[in-house]
């Protein structure tokens, strides 16, 4: 059990029970939410910042304190995608002020209209996938459980989640032919990793060293640290018991991009 | 809890470190008006675009490169940032399909001076020898209208000029050795050291890769940061906008940057008579010249083209072939991931460290022509996690804990040759960019060929993986590289443009960059672009001012102009008096 998890013991978010926390492997207890969860406990890459180019550093502390306001959600539709980013890329490990702003970055690469550089054909322009994509899972919810979302308990969102995922929804197959369900997902992730993985909070808690000019890095070999990282203190948890979200394949057919040597099922609906 | 070895390295200092001299570009740049007719107006100032440039207006001729994107300022403009630097990859609108829809935007095309060689991992490959005589030799693809003998020269000069680093000796192709030392290895080179070695695969050490592994000049030496694919603000990893750009304004070429080309204008008499272009603020220009050299890389070149269909050309400009916009090709880049116990800690070294092209010829022992190559990649967190969502259909709480092991993973990406396909093409959507011109569409299907190499690729380097160590292997399918789509050849019914480059159908106008590629090997296509447009300039020095007003076409092959070099480049060696 790591230092840093005793220390935050203390506080249990208002908003956050315990059967949505991760837990120790070994005794089974919730691991109460923390500054920094992962296996660099102490690390900081802003702590780093005065050896960062002058444009990076504004950047980054940008990204960290300004938080851009929501502008092209409505509020009902702000509720909903929250929701749906709290199990994309849940933080209940992260107490409620070290959070990592997903949605209003979304929110913010909608309001501006930019897009990635392309857009497969058989998918509608990003608005209108998140416009879709809101119908489709409340029509999921009422289908499986006869509520919206934002109304289901925490198990029952990740359950209709999953079910997007795995591509199998039961409702809304009207809009699954408009939109490739796979594609869908996929571009609901990349906008919750553009977020949280671009946020130094994230680089904290995954051990990346950062930003390195102009002062480099110079331990490349055998994963060593340079002087100013931090070796890794790993430590073994399990996943929230209301949850469903933990489980990976490792299989070498997964593809998404293409249908290189298998077929995709989202589009041969 | 551990600190930091050293200390928590609490600030000291405000932030102003420095490199030292970085390059600027102190002199006035030369700007023409749109009334005066320049000799030739570059579309694009990328990878041949810039190599162009320089070599035309060192040897006088009067020259424009419209470039789309900004001239960048590195050190006001670049970030060590991945979510910070997608102003440097072309982002406009691009409409994708077919069986096997190919991802645009981050990494894939360039926007800006210096174009995609400002943002690839820079790893430079020469193509074999075989390259250059596919369909001879397998009955598949294609062949290019001259040998790679013709080509070796060239691929010598630019790889001077960048410069590259590398082993003394690359055993494969045409074996060679490279100007500036190998890098040193980070923890994916190792792995990939580690795994071709148990199964006795020879592996190329600290390269070819056109990253400075010493200081030249005022060009500082790498410092192992990671982001080459966010732009080098060290100013080590080549890129035109370093390497050929500010000679070619010492030399009085102008770049016109936030130049968006969208129309070439046929003159009455059949020769083009320059170029319209929207700037930053969607004002309409044309500028004049006597000849127009589209540099815009395999989607925007051929867009343009097709963009500029005119009476008597109704298919678009240089297309009486049909062939514009077809045989477009990307390489498989599928990257195979691999889990180690011990930390890797990818994000340091360059990407593009080492590799192996032990598998690039055909096999007959394979079911598959041609071959491919395993690399480094080295994936910073949010293309890393983008794998993790795509190689093991992470997401919640799994993708946080794979992405709390990120220092745990190794990756490699495999270059597999996909062969030039005549469906796979680029033609014009009905959609339209944000200036109104027509959106390009873009369509590729994998053929028998390709899924059989990508299948035998992708098990060789997840072999080549675990025999590194890795305790979990996954991968993940993706493409890399566009080339094709305006191909060169000897024949007019069956290509766009000759083997200097010059369109089959107009005397004047000329295609120079990726996309006159006839086949792409398993080689990064960079320094090939680079030769090639080197060659290119060589023959418009040679053919002088016939090409302003003959239709002549002069098929002899130019003389190499080594002296047309940026200066510092050659001359530096034992004297041989005469």
């Amino acid at each position: 059990m790591s230092k840093q998890s005793r220390k935050s013991a203390k506080r249990l978010p208002p908003d956050v029970d315990t059967s949505l926390l991760p837990r120790n492997a070994e005794s089974g207890e919730a691991i109460l939410p923390s500054e920094q969860p992962g296996y660099y406990s102490g690390y900081s890459t802003l702590s780093q910042q005065a050896y960062w180019d002058r444009t990076t550093r504004d950047l980054v502390n940008d990204r960290v304190k300004n938080i851009p306001r929501i502008r092209h959600f409505d509020a009902q539709s702000a509720r909903f995608w929250r929701a749906v980013f709290d199990h994309i890329l849940p933080q209940t490990d992260r107490v409620p002020e070290r959070r990592i702003p997903l949605l209003e970055r979304l929110d913010e690469r909608l309001y501006s209209n930019r897009g990635v550089g392309y857009r497969y054909e058989k998918m509608p322009p990003d608005r209108e996938a998140y416009r879709l994509g809101e119908i489709a899972i409340n029509a999921e919810s009422q289908s499986r459980y006869s509520a919206d979302f934002v109304d289901l308990p925490h198990l029952q969102q990740d359950i209709i989640l999953q079910s997007i995922h795995d591509g199998k929804p039961a409702a809304a197959k009207e809009i699954w032919k408009q939109m490739p369900i796979g594609r869908f997902w996929l571009l609901l992730l990349q906008d919750a990793i553009e977020a949280y993985y671009s946020h130094p909070w994230a680089w904290d808690e995954i051990g990346f060293g950062g930003p390195a000019y102009p002062r480099a890095y110079t331990r490349l070999e055998r994963g060593e640290p340079e002087p100013w990282e931090v070796e890794e203190q790993r430590y073994e948890w399990g996943a929230p018991r209301y949850s469903v979200s933990d489980t990976t394949e490792s299989t070498h057919h997964l593809h998404t991009e293409s249908r290189q040597n298998e077929s995709i099922p989202d589009e041969s609906q | 809890m551990k600190t930091p070895l050293l200390g928590p390295f609490r600030s000291k200092g405000n932030g102003h470190h420095s490199l030292g001299p970085m390059q600027h570009i102190d002199v006035p740049m030369r700007r023409y008006r749109d009334t005066d007719e320049v000799d030739y107006l570059i579309v694009g100032c990328g990878s041949a675009g810039g190599v162009l440039l320089q070599r035309l207006s060192r040897a006088g001729f009067r020259v424009v490169a419209l470039e789309a994107g900004p001239f960048w300022n590195t050190e006001r403009d670049w970030v060590s940032d991945e979510s910070g630097s997608h102003k440097l990859y072309w982002e406009d609108l691009r409409i994708t399909g077919g069986t096997d829809p190919l991802a645009f935007g981050a990494n894939n095309s360039g926007k800006g001076v210096g174009g995609g060689s400002v943002h690839w991992a820079a790893f430079a490959p020469r193509f074999h020898p075989s390259d250059f005589e596919v369909y001879t030799r397998d009955g598949l693809g294609a062949d290019w209208p001259f040998k790679y003998e013709i080509l070796r020269p060239y691929y010598e000069q630019l790889e001077l000029e960048m410069p590259v680093a590398g082993p003394a000796h690359f055993p494969w192709g045409d074996p060679h050795g490279y100007p500036y030392g190998p890098h040193p290895m980070g923890g994916v080179g190792n792995a990939l050291i580690k795994g071709c070695s148990a199964l006795g695969i020879p592996v190329s050490i600290g390269g070819p890769v056109a990253i400075l592994s010493g200081s030249r000049a005022d060009r500082p030496h790498c410092i192992y940061r990671g982001y080459c694919i966010q732009g080098c603000k060290v100013g080590a990893k080549a890129s035109t906008l370093i390497t050929h750009v500010p000679d070619a304004i010492s030399n009085g070429a102008e770049v016109r940057d936030y130049s968006m080309a969208y129309r070439i204008e046929l003159g009455r008499n059949g020769r083009v008579a320059g170029v319209h272009y929207f700037d930053r603020d969607g004002a309409a220009w044309f500028q004049r010249a006597k000849a127009v050299i589209v540099s815009g890389y395999a989607i925007e070149t051929p867009r343009l083209l097709l963009n500029s269909a005119c009476p008597g050309h109704e298919n678009g400009l240089a297309n009486s072939s049909d062939t514009v916009g077809r045989f477009l090709m990307a390489q498989a880049g599928n990257v195979v991931l691999g889990r180690f116990d011990q930390p890797v800690r990818m994000y340091k070294a360059p990407p593009a460290h080492a590799l192996t092209e032990e598998f690039y010829e055909t096999d007959p022992r394979n079911d598959f022509a041609r071959g491919f190559a395993i690399q480094t990649v080295g994936p910073l967190p949010i293309a890393f996690a983008k794998q993790m969502v795509s190689a093991k259909r992470a997401w919640g709480w799994g993708l946080r804990r794979e992405m709390m092991d990120y220092n745990h993973w190794a990756s490699f990406g495999l270059l597999g040759e996909i062969l030039p396909w005549p469906d796979n093409r680029v033609t014009l959507s009905e959609e339209r960019d944000q200036f109104g011109i027509r959106a390009p569409h873009i369509s590729f299907s994998l053929h028998d060929n390709d899924h059989k190499l990508i299948k035998g690729a992708k098990n060789k380097t997840m072999e080549v993986m675990r025999a590194a160590g890795a305790t979990e292997v996954a991968q993940e399918a993706r493409y890399a590289h566009l080339v094709g789509a305006a191909r060169m050849g000897n024949d007019p019914r069956t290509s766009v443009v000759d083997k200097f480059g010059r369109t089959h159908d107009i005397a004047n106008l000329f295609v120079c960059d990726g996309s006159i590629l006839p086949t792409q090997g398993s080689a990064n296509p960079g320094l090939t672009i680079q030769a090639l447009a080197a060659r290119t300039a060589d023959y418009l020095i040679a053919q002088g001012t016939t090409i302003f007003s003959s239709s002549k076409r002069d098929q002899a092959e130019p003389p190499m102009r080594r002296n047309l070099a940026p200066p510092d480049t050659w001359g530096h060696g034992v004297p041989r008096l005469k």
